[in-house]
């Protein structure tokens, strides 16, 4: 059985949000047919919620909430899955200097896994830093479907994937209710924890989806030839 | 580079602003400018009387004097917003006093660079001491 998760969304709890978990949940419910997504990680910026308890919301709408996180480093921005007391202990999640490859290093030894979102975006985003740095090392995957992505920058993305061989993931990065669960990852796995996830993405089998409508194309001016 | 600032300043009041009288013109005249027909919103004798729209509360002005205490990082920055949490009706003769202090600072990074928030809140409070409405205005500095 297969599992599709929108690894990458900000609920109000990160400050650039106004999101309610709630209304992310129910949209998915509503629009299951569109965006057929079995659960989301909340990757609120700069921080971990350790106590924040979702199964009520899961149990109302069927939908299944992960909780992780994104924070930012030397070589962009980053999503932490399967945090702990141990690296939030570790690390400041605050500061925006994080050491990447620090980072990288020290989430796999403490059982997680750190994936670098948005590589081809602008400023925080992998493949600048790339172009003036040497490449981290064991970076397991990099999220090359990205919501809020602009044109180029997840073109940007698919080649540093097709270049250093990296994994490749999804994610809606939603900070508005309308655009949740977007973009995502499919599982070959039943992903139903975090340990579940961080297993998978450490070792199994998946690819990014894209559920964004297509857009029609613009149709071609007609000339019209003048008597 | 590191943002740089006195963490005492966090929650630190500065200034608390003279009150200011609602009148139902100004709710009337703000209204107008956000195309707010609502009857409740603009006649005095309205069922339960006249109430100011929600974003009323944020009309409502610090101190001259609340910013030279904030700290500013860089030379450039704008109005990043602002969130409102409404707690009870302002109405026409409320008289509102302004208490303000720095309730948060913080760096992010996003495409365009680095950017420092500073975030101030103001608590609205009528003449009767109850408060209003607090309103944070963020500000984003660019360092």
């Amino acid at each position: 059985m297969s599992t599709v998760l929108d690894l990458h969304s900000h609920s109000e709890a990160s400050e650039d949000s106004r999101a309610p978990l709630e209304a992310y949940l129910n949209w998915l419910k509503l629009r299951r047919a569109e965006r057929p997504v079995d659960g989301i990680v909340l990757t609120e910026h700069r921080q971990f919620n350790r106590d924040a308890d979702y199964r009520a919301l899961e149990d109302k709408f069927g939908v299944m909430v992960l909780k992780a996180s994104e924070v930012e480093t030397d070589y962009g921005h980053i999503l932490v899955f399967g945090v702990t007391d141990e690296m939030t202990r570790r690390f400041d999640f605050a500061n925006v200097r994080l050491r990447a490859q620090e980072l990288i290093d020290e989430v796999a030894r403490m059982g997680g896994v750190a994936i670098p979102c948005h590589p081809g975006r602008p400023n925080v985003g992998l493949c600048e830093h790339y172009a003036t740095k040497p490449p981290l090392e064991n970076v397991v995957a990099v999220e090359v479907l990205n919501g809020g992505s602009r044109k180029g920058e997840d073109e940007r993305s698919e080649e540093l994937v097709a270049r250093y061989g990296y994994g490749a993931i999804g994610g809606s990065d939603s900070h508005l209710v309308s655009l949740i669960g977007l973009c995502a990852t499919r599982f070959d796995a039943d992903v139903r924890s975090m340990e579940d996830l961080v297993r998978e993405l450490k070792n199994g089998v998946y690819e990014p989806v894209d559920f964004r409508p297509r857009r029609k194309p613009v149709p071609h001016a007609v000339a019209v030839q003048s008597k | 580079m590191a943002v740089n600032y006195d963490p005492a300043i966090i929650g630190r009041v500065f200034e608390t602003t003279d009150p200011v009288v609602v009148q139902a013109e100004d709710i009337r005249k703000f209204n107008q400018t956000i195309g707010d027909t609502n009857p409740r919103h603009n006649d005095p004798e309205a069922d339960g009387g006249m109430v100011a729209p929600p974003s009323f509360a944020v009309t409502f002005r610090n101190g001259r004097h609340f910013f030279e205490h904030v700290p500013r990082f860089g030379k450039a920055g704008f109005d990043a917003g602002k969130d409102v949490e409404f707690v009870a009706p302002i109405r026409p003769g409320d008289a509102i006093t302004l208490k303000s202090h720095v309730k948060e600072i913080y760096e992010k990074t996003g495409r365009s660079g680095s950017m420092v928030f500073v975030v101030i809140r103001s608590t609205l409070t009528n003449q009767n001491g109850q408060v209003v409405a607090h309103v944070d205005h963020r500000f984003m500095n660019r360092p």
